[in-house]
């Protein structure tokens, strides 16, 4: 085990004693006064009982009250005056509601340090598994690339080929280089986003442009598999973002909705941008592979891929939409995505609180004069 | 005679990288991405050998399996598959399948396995053939060809792969000690099992199905610490 696990479950283990220890001392001082004040009320009692000898042996009455000013003498009956048992029992009830005060708030305040103890236990094994259990999902996810990347290699050394065969294993295992390497990028994305260590800045940035800027990056792409690239945006419409992960953010999403296009032979994928309700919403819309409905939750969540019946990508990592959803919850928007099933396509929804553009684009260098509305295929 | 190979994998770098290799070995190669494909081409279409990704979408490679050796066929499975374990081996096997090759494999491996696996195949099929096909024992009968068999009480069994092929390498050595590292080697091929115990387990449930008494068996006799004996006329008891 463990140091810090040690040192943490032996905290919890005094914590308990402590709370056990605690509990006891408040039962034995509260047995402490309730005898104390028993032991009280008996010597009263003797007092009355001396004080009634006394008088039935001819004592004056006033004479017996100056010898026992705690006692009443009315008609030559003693009894114990109704001050001292008024006090006396006031005296039981303060110690009572002393002690159920105290003894809650000591029992609750050591009630409230297990609860985090064991909370800061649980989520440290949380950790613990997901890191364990992302290492897994890490290293099964190379494998793949790696053995086709193996096979080409092989393939090569093991066989005559003509040119044209060794062409296409080459461009094999530079696409397979290609994927391991977005994999690793995925990969520190996702890390670095899970751990804060991410600074984004906040300056506006006009849609258009930035969407126009992603759909260059993937023509070669598009036309090869035949799906045609739209983009619709209002004009001047902009948001409050960082740059760089803006970009991430549409990047992925076209990739994804590229992927869910290609297994069926080719497609649309549409971005339309417009200002609603003070926001600035742009919508992704596929004609893919899709998912079921009640998926739509999974879709952004780490290493999630549904596969046809789910839209996810053959290539992917499983990391892409939750990178999105993360960077889209540090820049201040949200996403949503939507399918009306499988093989129904899909739409992703990106909403920011919507802000002016300036004249040129940060992060875009190159790319100011981006028209608001262009076509690839 | 071309052996006909189906390749079931979603990755298409990878699934193309196996299908030209196959081809260039000169076998009749069909290829599907997912798991539900798998089994529609399987329905309507013979192979020789299913090359079968675990991981795949629609239905995993494991279902696929399972699903095949449910509809009584005995077409052998070798498992490709990023996931190495012993445990994911076992499950492999236990699903039905005939090999397992853990990703990125060697090709001259992949290669190897399959020749291996389609000649355990073959031998299987023209043993079975040459010799009429039908094993009696003990008032039992088995037809080889057909996974088929009668027990001595008239009830009918439906053989595994493995059943019919470990009774079939028992049978071509009557009366002889046939050790357990035989049987492995014969019917799976080499380090496809963590252990020899599954050779125990098969033989135990040949005695439950052709065994008047399996507890004391006349037909399958443990060797011990060597393997087994079969005895078609049945020792005397």
């Amino acid at each position: 085990m463990k140091a810090p696990r040690v040192f943490q479950l032996t905290a919890l283990a005094l914590v308990l004693v402590s709370a056990v220890q605690v509990g006891w001392w408040l039962f034995d001082q509260h047995r402490l006064a309730v005898d104390k004040l028993q032991e009280m009320q008996q010597i009263y009692a003797q007092q009355v009982v001396a004080a009634q000898a006394l008088l039935e042996a001819g004592t004056p009455a006033a004479r017996v009250q100056a010898l026992l000013p705690d006692i009443v003498v009315n008609n030559q009956r003693a009894a114990l005056s109704a001050d001292v048992d008024g006090r006396l029992r006031a005296e039981e009830r303060r110690r009572v509601a002393q002690y159920a005060w105290e003894g809650s708030f000591f029992i609750i305040a050591l009630a409230a340090c297990i609860a985090v103890i064991a909370g800061a236990l649980r989520a440290e094994a949380r950790v613990i598994e997901e890191q364990e259990s992302f290492l897994a999902l890490v290293s099964h996810q190379f494998k793949t690339p790696l053995a086709s990347l193996q096979l080409s290699l092989e393939t090569m050394s093991l066989r005559p080929l003509s040119p044209e065969q060794s062409r296409t294993l080459i461009d094999r295992m530079l696409s397979d280089l290609a994927r391991m390497e977005g994999m690793v990028t995925q990969i520190l994305e996702s890390i670095r986003l899970d751990r804060g260590r991410i600074d984004l800045r906040n300056e506006p940035i006009d849609l258009a442009a930035a969407v126009a800027r992603v759909i260059t990056g993937s023509e070669e792409r598009a036309a090869k598999e035949r799906i045609t690239v739209s983009a619709d945006i209002e004009r001047g419409l902009g948001v409050m973002a960082d740059p760089l992960a803006l970009d991430v953010i549409l990047r992925n999403l076209l990739e994804n909705a590229l992927s869910a296009v290609a297994p069926l032979g080719g497609g649309t994928v549409a971005f339309t941008g417009r200002r609603a309700d003070g926001e600035a919403r742009l919508s992704i819309r596929d004609s893919g592979v899709g998912f079921r409905p009640g998926d739509a939750a999974r879709l952004f969540q780490k290493f999630s891929r549904l596969h046809p019946g789910g839209g996810g990508s053959r290539f992917g990592t499983g990391l892409g939409l939750y990178i999105v959803r993360r960077l889209m919850q540090l820049t201040g928007g949200r996403i949503g995505a939507h399918s009306e099933g499988v093989g129904q396509g899909a739409e992703f929804v990106l909403a920011w609180p919507a802000s002016e553009p300036r004249q040129s684009v940060a992060g875009a260098p190159g790319d100011a004069a981006v028209p608001a509305r262009r076509e690839h295929s | 005679m071309m052996h006909r190979i189906l390749v079931v994998e979603d990755d298409p770098h990878l699934g193309a990288g196996v299908v030209e290799n196959l081809r260039a070995e000169g076998y009749e190669v069909e290829s599907v991405a997912d798991g539900r494909r798998a089994l529609e081409w399987l329905a309507g279409n013979a192979c020789r050998l299913v090359l079968l990704d675990v991981m795949l979408p629609e239905l995993d490679g494991l279902t696929v399996c399972r699903t095949l050796r449910e509809r009584g066929d005995n077409t052998p499975v070798l498992f490709l598959t990023a996931r190495g374990d012993p445990i994911d081996r076992v499950r492999g096997l236990e699903a039905g399948g005939d090999d397992y090759l853990a990703k990125p494999f060697h090709l001259r491996e992949l290669l190897l396995r399959v020749r291996a696996i389609l000649r355990r195949w073959e031998w299987y099929q023209s043993a079975s053939a040459a010799e009429g096909a039908v094993l009696r024992f003990g008032g039992n009968e088995v037809e080889f060809r057909a996974f088929r068999a009668r027990s001595w009480n008239g009830v009918g069994q439906e053989l595994t792969e493995k059943e019919a092929m470990i009774l079939k390498v028992l049978a071509e050595r009557p009366g002889e000690i046939v050790s357990r590292e035989d049987l492995l080697e014969r019917v799976w091929g080499y380090d496809v099992f963590p252990s020899t115990r599954t050779v125990d387990n098969f033989i135990l449930r040949l005695r439950k199905r052709f065994e008047r008494d399996p507890a004391n068996p006349r037909h399958f006799l443990t060797v011990w610490g060597v393997g087994y004996r079969f005895m078609t006329e049945g020792e005397p008891s």
